[in-house]
């Protein structure tokens, strides 16, 4: 799977669940402090990709994965 | 006559344990649940808790060993805890997320063999992975109804279990606090608002594999009277910590039990802890010269909490607590929930269990004296 199609997999998830604008996703957005997700959906979210991607993101690796773009690369370095 | 059965208090039921009363007593970080305190209640029916929280500070090399001291003192009360007990008592441990050694700890109560974990301040998303393979039942703190769920998903979607019960602690309780600061203004969140939507997630997980996951109240649960409304809301049992700190038996030194008695309500103040929580304390000169910006920032000697700003905050607050604990308040504070200021006077735990009940046969009896609403024509 491509980073793109990783990336437009996750917009359209965000979009659709956590009601944030098309436009907001972009790679640089931190999710606490741009699409202002709590802690509480960041689990969320990354339970959803986990699923979404059959993959597994260890508690290790969530602090690394702030913005769209860090959870893009890390899905999709994992699905490569 | 009243049956006695029919009026006494519940049995509070965990996995595999049973409890004669439904009372946990909350942990309380920093040495003042250990195993004296927890013991006490664990031979009264309750269940007792260590709190594992700057556990470390509290042996001779915790400042130099800390980590290390930790998980030595911890296992070291647990296990004394249950020996004091008796072989029907239940002795779980309070291990808040947020500490750095978490599953350092974890593994130390599980080789202990605590009976329970309770763990809060943080969602203990992958528990069942540090105690695979063990006995220990599992017992989340949550602040909300979406905390719950997020916790019951992840355990039931990645590790096929659900925890064995859920405490929800309302804005009341004491030590830090799962909500916002603004949030602790909103009259509307109380724990009788937040039971409801716990209770309902606790059910729709507890269906999936046909269990009941009973949920437990916290947070300013001072009476036998309160016990009897939470259980009537649909809670299973009550957490307590604040009227346990008053009594004889609790670990902490006498003049940390004397801030309690001496406290006022407008004495009991809602402050930023550096872990970044809110917290519920007794204030003093202390906390009145931080507020006030006259304590500088120290250096931060243990990193004990993950998410704690050690170099900007003024004070430490392992420090600060292990000076109340050792009932010295120059440097330090003593948390506490919201209903403290109510405590008079410091009994043996014997005796506040047996208020307790008393208080709740009461209510219960004079509910079933009241003349039906609607009699039958
Ligand atoms: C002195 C003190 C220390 C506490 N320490 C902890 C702790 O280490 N971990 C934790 O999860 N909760 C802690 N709490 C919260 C209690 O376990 C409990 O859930 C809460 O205080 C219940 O409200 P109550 O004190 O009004 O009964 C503490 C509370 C107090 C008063």
């Amino acid at each position: 799977m491509t980073k793109a199609e990783v990336f437009e997999k996750v917009k359209k998830f965000i979009v659709d669940e956590f009601k944030v604008s098309e436009d907001q996703i972009k790679d640089e957005a931190s999710f606490l402090e741009d699409l202002g997700f709590d802690s509480l959906d960041v689990s969320t979210l990354v339970q959803d990709v986990e699923n979404m991607f059959d993959i597994r993101i260890p508690d290790e690796d969530l602090d690394k994965l702030t913005t769209v773009g860090e959870l893009v690369n890390y899905v999709a370095e994992k699905k490569a | 006559m009243n049956e006695p059965s029919l009026v006494s208090m519940p049995t509070l039921t965990i996995g595999k344990l049973t409890a004669s009363v439904p009372i946990i007593q909350g942990g309380m970080g920093v040495g003042i649940s250990l195993s004296s305190l927890a013991s006490a209640v664990a031979r009264e029916g309750g269940i007792g808790i260590v709190a594992a929280a700057g556990i470390g500070m509290l042996e001779e090399d915790g400042t130099t060993n800390y980590e290390e001291a930790c998980t030595r003192r911890l296992k070291s009360e647990i296990r004394k805890a249950k020996a004091l007990a008796g072989s029907q008592g239940i002795i779980g441990v309070n291990i808040m997320v947020a500490q750095s050694n978490y599953k350092d700890l974890v593994m130390a109560a599980v080789e202990a063999k605590a009976d329970l974990i309770v763990s809060g301040a943080g969602l203990p998303l992958s528990l069942p992975e540090y105690t695979q393979g063990s006995e220990v039942m599992l017992v989340p703190i949550v602040s909300s109804a979406r905390s719950a769920h997020v916790i019951l998903r992840r355990w039931y979607e990645r590790y096929d279990r659900l925890p064995d019960a859920i405490v929800v602690e309302g804005p009341l309780a004491g030590g830090h606090l799962g909500f916002k600061p603004e949030e602790l203004l909103e009259e509307t969140l109380t724990l009788e608002s937040l039971l409801p939507g716990v209770l309902q997630e606790a059910e729709t997980f507890g269906n999936l594999k046909g269990v009941k996951i009973p949920v437990i109240a916290a947070g300013g649960v001072f009476s036998g009277e309160d016990i009897q409304k939470f259980l009537r809301l649909g809670a299973s049992g009550v957490q307590m910590a604040t009227r346990f700190v008053a009594t004889e038996e609790c670990d902490a030194s006498p003049a940390f039990k004397q801030t309690y008695i001496n406290a006022r309500k407008e004495d009991i103040v809602l402050i930023k802890s550096p872990v970044g929580l809110p917290g519920r304390a007794i204030n003093n000169s202390f906390l009145r010269e931080i507020s006030e910006g006259l304590r500088v920032p120290l250096r931060c000697p243990f990193h004990c909490i993950k998410t704690c700003n050690g170099q900007e905050s003024p004070y430490c607050i392992a420090l600060a607590l292990v000076q109340a604990f050792h009932g010295k308040f120059k440097n330090g504070f003593a948390f506490v929930g919201a209903n403290g200021y109510r405590i008079s006077e410091i009994v043996s735990v014997n005796r506040l269990m047996a208020s307790l009940k008393e208080e709740y046969q009461r209510v219960v009896q004079n509910l079933e004296l009241l003349p039906p609403l609607l009699s039958p024509i």
